[in-house]
């Protein structure tokens, strides 16, 4: 008689994005999203570093007027300022936004402009990520350069995700390799960042920057000798995600990034783990099932309950790693996920807010009361 | 009747408390209206039209006297003053208050009772054929593996969020009286040439919009396979059935776009690893359910006084004639005590007939109830010497209607007078059915008729398993009530076929009137059933008797 009314989820809108521009070609892709007003407001976000001229040239093509967010930490490289006002007047950059910190936040925390010497993550904190996030306030949506063969956590990104204040965060070169983006800047006879020449393959504050060996990561010159690879303002969801466990709230502590199942590497991989839709069919799984340590599995609404089921699958397919349920899950689903299957569960801050660690608790004691165990005795 | 165990007992008990604190949270806002309804809908609690409603789960439709008087209690203490016994074995309460339940749960769990599952997209309360342990036709007894299948249902932790309801009766006689073609999963209880128990397992019945008869997935499955291919079976559509469109979300239309071999590949592929998870420890249970279902001590005496009283009292001879049925033990009978006396609501009963009806089987019939899907009361165990009493209690508590089986023993949903997804009343056609033909005196020479009335196009009324179906609709703002013919619900299924333009509010009655007449016209003998004549027939003289002056108009 009453009907459940699963309402396409921001995940789900984001998973189907995916799926629609898969195959389309970048540029293409760009017009249709710039059109598209079910996007809201959209900005660029732009470094003006290494190769940040392919996408500026792109969008600029498309719409000179949209407009361009460049975070001036004030420890950049005079070479980037330069730069920067070189590109918006050659492109024609109609509404170009430099974004500094907060005057009264600077003084009041980094008065000496040292903070970046004793407490890296303060410092992006505040010259990066704040100003970013007022920056972005106004706007629905965000286009930004990453790659995923810049490693790390950008390993597994996809085209389209969701940041951490549910904004879809548009990442168009996701798939593009490093001869790709030379390829393009070749042929359209881009000017080229003038570090670029002097060995820098991706450049921040000159601060925290250094240049890049032949062999190294391509970041490999960002935070040299810190255990840091991202400044911030792409950690969306990931790392301010509250993992539940039965002993309560932790943070994420996996730092090796999530691959779909098609971009899956082909070569050994020390630490994989990847997402699963919940409508995959774990079968498809079988053949590397034992070389993955962690399976993160999408709730795209509460109400979908097939995640459990692709959970009790996977273990009865033998797998005996990580599993992790994420998304929209509320307390009361905890012991259901657990007794699928799941260790944990991976929720987004604003549902951590409403259904605190103590709501949690109440119903870590997933083992009692359980028929199902009974009829099997399997404890 | 199955004995609470300290684990079950334990279940109920904090089940009602961890509702309460879900209570507690939808109020102080942690919890959205969004994500408390599944949890109320598990706990049995609707929001309809005027008020909230609990469900509550009468298993298999068994419970005992004391179960029944504390449902009396609920009535009066949260209610007004009564109850609706339902086309599912459940028994619904439609005017507790919110802040109430967690209360209500705690005194029906003091019962070993709850109302878990009684609605949401999660698998049902299960339902079982309510002559079941005491009929005489029965090949086994369907309410032990009821109970295994309650067990194992109850709080599945992968079956809670399914695209829709899921519901699976079974039946262990070899006339269907679980309607089990007409359920998600369909049981029979079987055996296979060597002898050895099992079931034969039928998939994608149902009413609603879209009318299906179930398919038998697998002719024969071994007793101790059975929690296994539920798993698999549930597994396979949780992850394959539909959930973009509510209306083609039941497993009944998976299996329709699927195919029959599809499915029966994907369960039996899944059904292989499903079954290591099980070591026999659910058959153990099972075993331990059996002792409890064990025939109570029957008692001998002669049955002289019984055969007295029928040759003396026509009244008790009527309603010996239509509200018995054959008991295993022939010195017994099942008594079956109408919830529709004429011009009441179908399926109400107020709580003093409930105690009453407490009393009497506490005295006449071991202790023990049932609730059948036709919306009655089922006294299972009555020796016949007994009956006069048992009659003469009924009668006085207004409970001795002598309709079972024929035209006015109908069912109807609530319709628009409590549901929000009614499109049309139909407890006032039930009503004016009822008294028309009580008032010819014809129902007793009309003979058995299923008549089943819905209030709209989801079929809690189970008009398309009707002999005679009227399906209550609204067209530009008036009720228009369609009638269907030659519906089945048992072992010969069949869906009704409609058979012309509908009739408002007004004809509706009359023209049933009309379709009687013509039945009691073209029959054969006085024996001939309504159904049987209708399937010797066919539509057209009803066609006929109905539409007297004009051809049928296009349909609507």
């Amino acid at each position: 008689m009453s009907f459940e009314n699963p309402n396409l989820s921001r995940s789900a809108h984001v998973a189907a994005l995916n799926k629609r521009f898969k195959n389309t070609d970048t540029v293409d892709m760009l017009r249709e999203i710039m059109a598209d007003p079910g996007f809201g407001k959209l900005a660029l976000v732009s470094s003006f570093g290494a190769d940040s001229v392919v996408l500026l040239d792109m969008v600029a093509n498309i719409n000179r007027a949209l407009p361009i967010i460049f975070i001036d930490t004030e420890m950049l490289f005079h070479q980037t300022l330069t730069y920067q006002r070189k590109l918006a007047k050659d492109l024609g950059l109609q509404d170009m936004r430099r974004i500094l910190p907060a005057r009264e936040a600077v003084l009041e925390r980094d008065f000496d402009n040292l903070m970046h010497r004793s407490d890296t993550a303060a410092c992006c904190a505040l010259r990066k990520t704040e100003p970013l996030a007022r920056a972005l306030a106004e706007f629905g949506g965000w286009i930004s350069g990453r790659k995923r063969y810049q490693g790390g956590a950008r390993a597994a990104m996809e085209l389209f995700e969701l940041d951490a204040e549910q904004r879809i965060k548009i990442n168009p070169l996701a798939h593009w390799s490093r001869e790709d983006l030379a390829a393009y800047i070749t042929a359209h006879g881009l000017p080229r960042h003038p570090l670029v020449t002097k060995g820098y393959k991706s450049i921040g504050c000159a601060s925290c920057t250094t240049p890049s060996g032949t062999v190294e990561n391509e970041r490999a010159g960002r935070w040299r000798g810190q255990n840091k690879t991202e400044c911030g303002i792409h950690i969306g969801e990931a790392a301010r995600s509250v993992i539940v466990t039965d002993e309560g709230f932790t943070d994420e502590d996996w730092a090796d990034g999530f691959h779909s199942f098609d971009t899956m590497p082909t070569q050994e991989s020390p630490a994989l783990a990847i997402d699963l839709q919940s409508d995959f069919s774990a079968e498809d799984l079988l053949p590397w099932i034992a070389k993955i340590d962690l399976i993160r599995v999408d709730f795209p609404v509460f109400s979908d309950g097939r995640g459990f089921s692709l959970a009790c699958q996977l273990r009865l397919l033998g797998f005996v790693g990580r599993l992790r349920a994420k998304g929209h899950i509320v307390a009361d689903q905890y012991a259901m996920a657990r007794r699928s299957g799941f260790d944990e569960i991976e929720i987004d801050h604003a549902l951590a807010r409403r259904q605190p660690e103590r709501v949690w608790q109440t119903c870590a004691n997933w083992r009692a009361r359980d028929y199902q165990n009974l009829l099997r005795q399997s404890a | 009747m199955y004995n609470y165990t300290a684990f079950d007992k334990d279940f109920v008990t904090t089940r009602a408390e961890q509702f309460r604190d879900q209570v507690q949270r939808r109020i102080d806002g942690s919890l959205t209206e969004d994500e408390f309804r599944p949890q109320r809908l598990m706990n049995g609690l609707y929001l309809l039209l005027h008020a909230y409603m609990l469900r509550v789960a009468i298993p298999y439709g068994t419970l005992n006297s004391r179960q029944m008087r504390a449902l009396a209690d609920i009535a009066d203490r949260w209610d007004k003053g009564y109850a609706h016994f339902s086309t599912r074995q459940n028994v619904q309460f439609h005017w507790p208050k919110l802040q109430d339940v967690p209360d209500i749960l705690k005194a029906l769990a003091a019962v070993d009772m709850h109302a878990i599952q009684t609605s949401g997209a999660c698998i049902r309360s299960v339902t079982a054929d309510h002559f079941a342990g005491a009929t005489a036709d029965e090949l086994a007894d369907p309410r032990p593996t009821a109970e295994l299948v309650r067990q194992w249902s109850t709080d599945h932790p992968e079956f809670a969020f399914l695209p829709r309801k899921f519901k699976v009766a079974v039946t262990g006689s070899l006339h269907d009286r679980a309607v089990t073609k007409f359920h998600d999963i369909g049981l029979r209880l079987v055996q296979n040439a060597n002898g050895a128990p099992g079931y034969e397992v039928s998939v994608g019945g149902g009413l609603g919009r879209t009318p299906m008869i179930g398919q038998v997935l697998r002719d024969f499955l071994y007793q101790a396979d059975l929690l296994p291919y539920l798993e698999a079976i549930l597994q396979v559509y949780n992850q394959i059935g539909r959930r973009d469109n509510k209306y083609k979300a039941r497993i009944k239309i998976t299996l329709h776009e699927h195919g029959l071999e599809d499915i029966r590949q994907r369960v039996e592929a899944n059904f292989a690893l499903q079954r290591g998870r099980f070591n026999g420890a659910d058959q153990d249970i099972l075993t331990r359910i059996e002792a409890d279902f064990r025939p109570p001590a029957f008692k001998s005496a002669s049955i002289h006084h019984f055969e007295a009283q029928r040759a003396q009292d026509p009244f008790f001879k009527a309603f010996t004639n239509t509200n018995l049925h054959p008991h295993k033990n022939p010195d017994y009978a099942i008594v079956t005590v109408s919830l529709k006396a004429h011009g009441a609501t179908p399926g109400d009963a107020g709580s003093a007939q409930m105690r009453a009806l407490a009393d009497i089987a506490a005295r006449w019939s071991h202790n023990e109830l049932r609730v059948s899907h036709e919306q009655n009361i089922v006294l299972p165990h009555v020796h016949k010497a007994d009956l006069p009493e048992v009659y003469e209690s009924l009668r006085l508590a207004g409970l001795a209607t002598a309709n079972i089986g024929l035209i006015s023993d109908l069912i109807a949903c609530p319709g628009m007078d409590y549901c929000d997804l009614a499109t049309a009343r139909s407890t006032n056609v039930a009503q004016g059915i009822a008294q028309k033909f009580d008032a010819l005196k014809r129902e007793h020479i009309i003979g058995p008729l299923k008549l089943k009335i819905s209030g709209c196009i989801n079929a809690c009324g189970h008009h398309h398993v009707g002999h005679i179906g009227i399906l209550g609709l609204e067209k530009g703002g008036i009720e228009s009530y369609q009638i269907t013919l030659g519906g089945d619900g048992t072992e010969n299924a069949a869906i009704g076929k409609r058979i012309g333009p509908g009739f408002s509010a007004d004809e509706i009655v009359p023209a049933i009137e009309r379709l009687i007449r013509a039945y009691l016209a073209h029959r054969q003998t006085a024996d001939e059933a309504f159904l049987t004549t209708y399937r010797r027939l066919g539509p057209a003289p009803f066609k006929a008797a109905v539409y007297p002056e004009k051809e049928p108009k296009n349909e609507l």
